[in-house]
This record gives structure tokens, sequence and C-alpha cells, in this order.
């Protein structure tokens, strides 16, 4: 059942158009994680969810009521801000209990649930404090605690995590999954890291420019991006591109010329193959991780440029053999520690399941 | 430590240059009139309670207290409770003409205000409120509004605008916001603006003179009263002067206890 749903929404200011018309719709319980690139509108989209900014066009509605033109208090949505944005002035007991103190809920309620919001998350021994007396991870921990006193049906993070240093962010990103779990809430999450959407999300929807991408589950978009922009920005490291021309079409065959490949070309057994001709760009994507060092029929052969260990496994920066123009490097992510080093030829092989095609717009094949 | 030295006798200097009119008063209110004028002066005398007897001998000087208090504290108190909200519509709300509001505030004290001292007085005259106290508390708020909106704005700028947008999910409205956010959290720049608008009420001298005739005098004009064409009774001055300075000198330091630095620390990151 539909819980949220945004219709055709839009956001300008005065001519500059920010947000140019946002549609989708999340079920109840459900963890929506907006991804995108810095300005992309994703904060400003959450804002209008939360009605701190006004809708300029569209119409949204929270558990089937129109709340377009609703006063934020009214939406009942609960916000969790980047700044935590608590009250300095008042203890973590009061930052907890303002909203249920503003909605004149009776002092033993207050009480119990600001009570019950510090159990869960580990704050009982930091009641009496002032916010300036927390460590980051605490303070995070009360702005949490502040969103879910109230029972709010609507949860919206807003980059919850980006002032926290990593530990602490992949702690914190565990216990927002939990929570979660636990409450079985709703949830709109902001954020420009793609692992922290790929970890939380039940759905992403990825935004660029005041435009989705792609929605979709983690594994889809990982596995179907539906252009070049969703299949660089999900995964780490970014996914490779090769630019590539079609020399033949036959069938479900599509042969692809480029100097990287080994031999000059690639075969491709793939079922878009009938809407390409001969003379066609085709942008062939390559995830670093499902690149094989020593494979037995390699797809591309390369100079290694450096590697770099990181432990476990080494990541594998190459380029092409052929003199001329160098192109973009090739990365490869690769289990253990290859001898190689700068210089030597790399023969990198891929399962024929793993290769991404785009057209010349850059949707893919 | 050459330069610490040099730190050390800078500040004894400034030190010295500031307060020693301070010491001077309060010495020569101690003093006989011939200690006063004795040339060179004289560093060490029997003091002497007789200026402070002599001033509180008749009610002249005590009920001038009284009306100093009486107007520098209802005149603060409103440009308080007038200038905050002003404050705060100003640091917070975008609104036509809110730049030129702005400009009118800071302008009201561009003004020298012997220049208004005439149409003030017939104002008054034919309002019929000469050597009244709401007088002179509406003059004075005309100098202390201002300086309350200039300095609280700039201290409620100062909020993260983050805390008003969660106190608004958490359901408050705007007054609330004022109320339970911005008033605690400017209470530095507040307290500031009220102990400058204390000040200036209390001392104030021109308009006391102009608007009082006898009910109504203010400390500094009853101070300055006992210049006569006869005789200048310099210990009876400085003693008024003492007793002047001192209400003010108690009210900023029960004051400056809310100047706490740094309150809004902690909000964000």
């Amino acid at each position: 059942m539909t819980f949220l749903r945004l219709d055709n929404i839009k956001k300008n200011y005065g001519d500059a158009s920010v947000i140019k018309g946002v549609s989708f719709a999340a079920s109840k319980g459900e963890f929506v994680v907006f991804v995108g690139p810095s300005g992309c509108g994703k904060s400003t989209l959450l804002r209008m969810i939360a009605g701190l900014e006004d809708v300029s066009e569209g119409q949204l509605y929270i558990d089937g009521r129109d709340v377009t033109y609703e006063e934020p208090a009214k939406r009942e949505v609960s916000m969790v801000f980047q700044s935590y944005a608590l009250y300095p002035h008042m203890n973590v007991f009061e930052n907890m209990a303002f909203g249920l103190r503003m909605a004149k809920r009776p002092e033993a309620e207050i009480r119990a649930q600001v009570m019950e919001a510090a159990r869960i998350l580990q704050l009982e021994a930091l009641l009496e404090r002032k916010p300036r007396a927390l460590s980051g991870g605490q303070r995070q921990r009360v702005a949490i605690g502040r969103s879910i006193v109230r029972h709010p049906k609507l949860f919206l993070f807003d980059e919850p995590l980006s002032n926290l240093d990593a530990e602490l962010r992949s702690q914190m990103r565990v216990e927002i999954a939990k929570l979660h779990r636990s409450l079985g809430a709703t949830m709109v999450y902001v954020t420009h890291d793609q692992v922290e959407a790929m970890t939380l999300a039940d759905r992403i929807v990825v935004l660029r420019a005041g435009l989705v991408e792609q929605i979709g589950s983690p594994t889809e978009l990982y596995d179907k991006p539906a252009n070049t922009f969703v299949a660089g920005f999900i995964g780490s490291p970014k996914m490779n591109f090769i630019s590539a021309k079609v020399s033949s079409v036959s069938g479900t065959g599509l042969r692809l010329d480029h100097p990287a490949f080994a031999g000059g070309s690639l075969g491709v057994d793939t079922p878009a193959a009938a809407r390409a001709k001969v003379g066609d760009t085709v942008t062939v994507g390559l995830r670093p991780e499902h690149l094989t060092v020593g494979a037995a029929d390699p797809v591309l052969s390369l100079t290694l440029d450096f590697a770099e260990s990181l432990g476990g496994s080494t990541q594998l920066y190459a380029r092409q053999s052929t003199s001329g123009t160098p192109g973009e490097p090739v990365i490869a992510l690769t289990p253990g520690r290859p001898e190689l080093k700068p210089g030597d030829a790399l023969k990198l092989g891929i399962a024929p399941g793993h290769i991404y095609l785009f057209n010349a717009a850059g949707l893919a094949l | 430590m050459r330069g610490k030295i040099l730190h050390a006798i800078g500040l004894t200097a400034i030190v010295v240059f500031t307060l020693f009119p301070f010491v001077w008063m309060v010495m020569a209110s101690f003093k006989t009139q011939s200690d006063i004028l004795a040339s060179p002066p004289v560093w060490f005398f029997t003091p002497t309670l007789q200026n402070y007897v002599d001033i509180f001998a008749d009610t002249k000087v005590s009920g001038a207290i009284v009306n100093s208090l009486i107007v520098a504290t209802l005149s603060t108190l409103l440009s308080v409770v007038l200038g905050t909200p002003a404050a705060f519509a100003l640091a917070r709300y975008d609104f036509r003409g809110k730049s030129d509001l702005w400009f009118w505030f800071i302008s009201n004290r561009m003004t020298s205000p012997i220049v208004l001292a005439l149409p003030v007085y017939l104002l008054a005259m034919y309002a019929n409120l000469l050597d009244t106290h709401l007088v002179l508390i509406l003059i004075y708020l005309t100098f202390n509004i201002p300086i309350v909106v200039w300095i609280v704005t700039d201290q409620f700028k100062s909020i993260p605008p983050d805390l008003e947008q969660a106190a608004r999910l958490d359901g408050a409205d705007q007054f609330t916001i004022f109320r339970k956010i911005y008033l605690p959290l400017g209470a530095p720049g507040i307290a500031v603006s009220a102990i400058f608008s204390f000040i200036f009420s209390w001392n104030e001298l021109l308009y006391a003179l102009v608007l009082t005739r006898r009910n109504v005098q203010t400390a500094p004009v009853v101070a300055t009263s006992f210049m006569s064409g006869y005789e200048l009774p310099w210990g009876k001055i400085m003693a008024t002067g003492t007793v002047i300075v001192l209400p003010v000198t108690i009210f900023a330091l029960i004051v400056s206890r809310h100047m706490v630095r740094g309150l809004t620390m902690g909000a964000t990151k």
C-alpha cells in the first residue's frame, strides 16, 4: 500500500528550477534512500516532504492525505538534521521531550516516552547533559532519539552520518538499520554516499540535477543500471567505461572495436544486438570487481600503470597498450596480491554476463 | 619576555587612564572644600562624610535617584520587550522594506540629540507631558530600541536556522520558537544591549535637563544643579556623582553573569 507519494513535485527559486518534476511512491515500512551528487536536489526534496520548503508544483501525500500545503508539525513527520540541530540550552531529556511538550502530552507520558527512546539508544546515563558535553556520536543518537519519541508516521534523515568519522559512521549505519527493523517505520534517508545507500535502502532513488535517474532496489541498480550515470554512481570503485564502435551485427551477437580490447575487438552476445547497427558508438561498462587477472580468454589487453595493495585485495590502474591517446584508465579490483609491476602487460577477463552496454545517449541497451 | 613587559605597561597605562577620574571623584567626595581646591593636590587627607550628610540632608538627591531608577528601569525593560521581537523579525524573515527599516534603526542614532531638543520640548509641552516620567521613558526608548535591535539582531542571526526548523517540526509556533529558542540563546546579546540601555538612560543629561522641572529631575540633573553662580560645591557634586555611579555598576555586574560566551556551542557539529 502506498504510504508516501510524490506526484510530479517541482521546486523553483525564482527562475532557477531545482526539482524538475519528481514522482515516486513508497509503501509503509519501506526504507527509501535519495542518493545523488551534491546539488542534485535530494536535500531540497526531503525538506519539501518535511514541509520546511514550499512545493512549487505537484502534490504530496502522506498516509493517503494530501499534505502539500500542510504545516510541518501537522504532517506527523520527524527529521534528523545533518547538523543534528539539538537545542543547546536544553539537556538531553528536554531535547527529546520538546516535541511532546509542544503537543501538550501529560508529564507521565512524556517521561515514559523519553525513557523508552533513551533505552533504545543507550542514552540513559546522559539525560542530564547539555549537547555541548556530548561526543559527535552521542549527539547523533540524541537527534535520532528526539525523532522517535513522537512516534511519527514518517522519519526523514538528512545526511545524518556525514559529520561522523569513518568508524562511527559504519557503527551508526548499523544502528539505523536496526532501528528501522525494530520500529518498522517508513524512512526516507538522504545521502551522497553510495555505500550508505546500498547498505540501508530497500529502494534507492538516484537523483541528478533535479530529476530521477532511476528507482530500484540496491541490487537492481547494481545489476541493471538504466544509464551510465547510475552505473557510474552505484558501485565502488567506479565502473570503467570504454567507448567502442560497432563493427558487425549478427543475430544476437555484436562485435565492438576498441584498441583496449584484446585483439582490438570484443564480441558480446546480447538480445539488445538487434537495436544496434554497424557504425554506432556503444559505451561498454565493466565493473572493476568483475575483471579477473590471468583469465584464459582475456577481453582487455592493457599495460599496468600502478597497483595499490589494500591488503586482502589489490586495485590495479591500467591503460591501453597501443600508442596514441591513452584514454581513460581502467581500474580492476582483484583478490590477493598478483605479482605485477608497472609497465607489465595486463590481460583482464570478464564473465559474459557482466558486460554492460549503453547507447550513445548513455542509456542501457 | 620584552613583549610581555610592554604588554603589561600598556595595560597598566590604560587602566590608570580610565580609572583615574573615577578615583579622583571618589576621593574628592570625602574631602573638604579646601582640600579639594588645594594646590598642589592633597593625596593624604582626613576623610569626611560631611558631603554625603549634606546631599542626603534634603530629599533632592534621594528623590532624583528614585526618579532615575524608575526612568532607566522602565525604558530598559520596554526597549528589550519591544526590541527583541523586532530583532527576531529582522534576523529571520524576509519582507519588503527590510533594509530600509534596518537603515531607519541605524539612522536614529545619527542625529545629534541637541538638534531635536527644542522640537521634543515643544511636543512634550503641547502633549502636557513636561516633568513626567513618561516623557523621559518615551524619549529614551527612541535611543534604546535601536541599540537593542542592532545588537540582538546580530545575536539572533548567529543562531543556526536548523534549530528553528527542528522546533517547527516539533510543533512549535513562531512565538514559542521566539520564546523557547531565540530568547534563551540570545541572552548574551540581550544582556549587553540591556546594560547599554540602562547606562544610557541613567546618565542622560540633555533631555532630562530640558524636559523636567522639579518633580522628575534625574540624578545627573541634580548633580549639575549644585553649580550656582556663586559657588562650586565640588564635594557635594562628587559625592552625588559617586552615589550615581553605584547602581549602574551593580546592574552591570548582575547582568554580565548572563554574558556567557559560546552558549550556542553544541547545537550543531
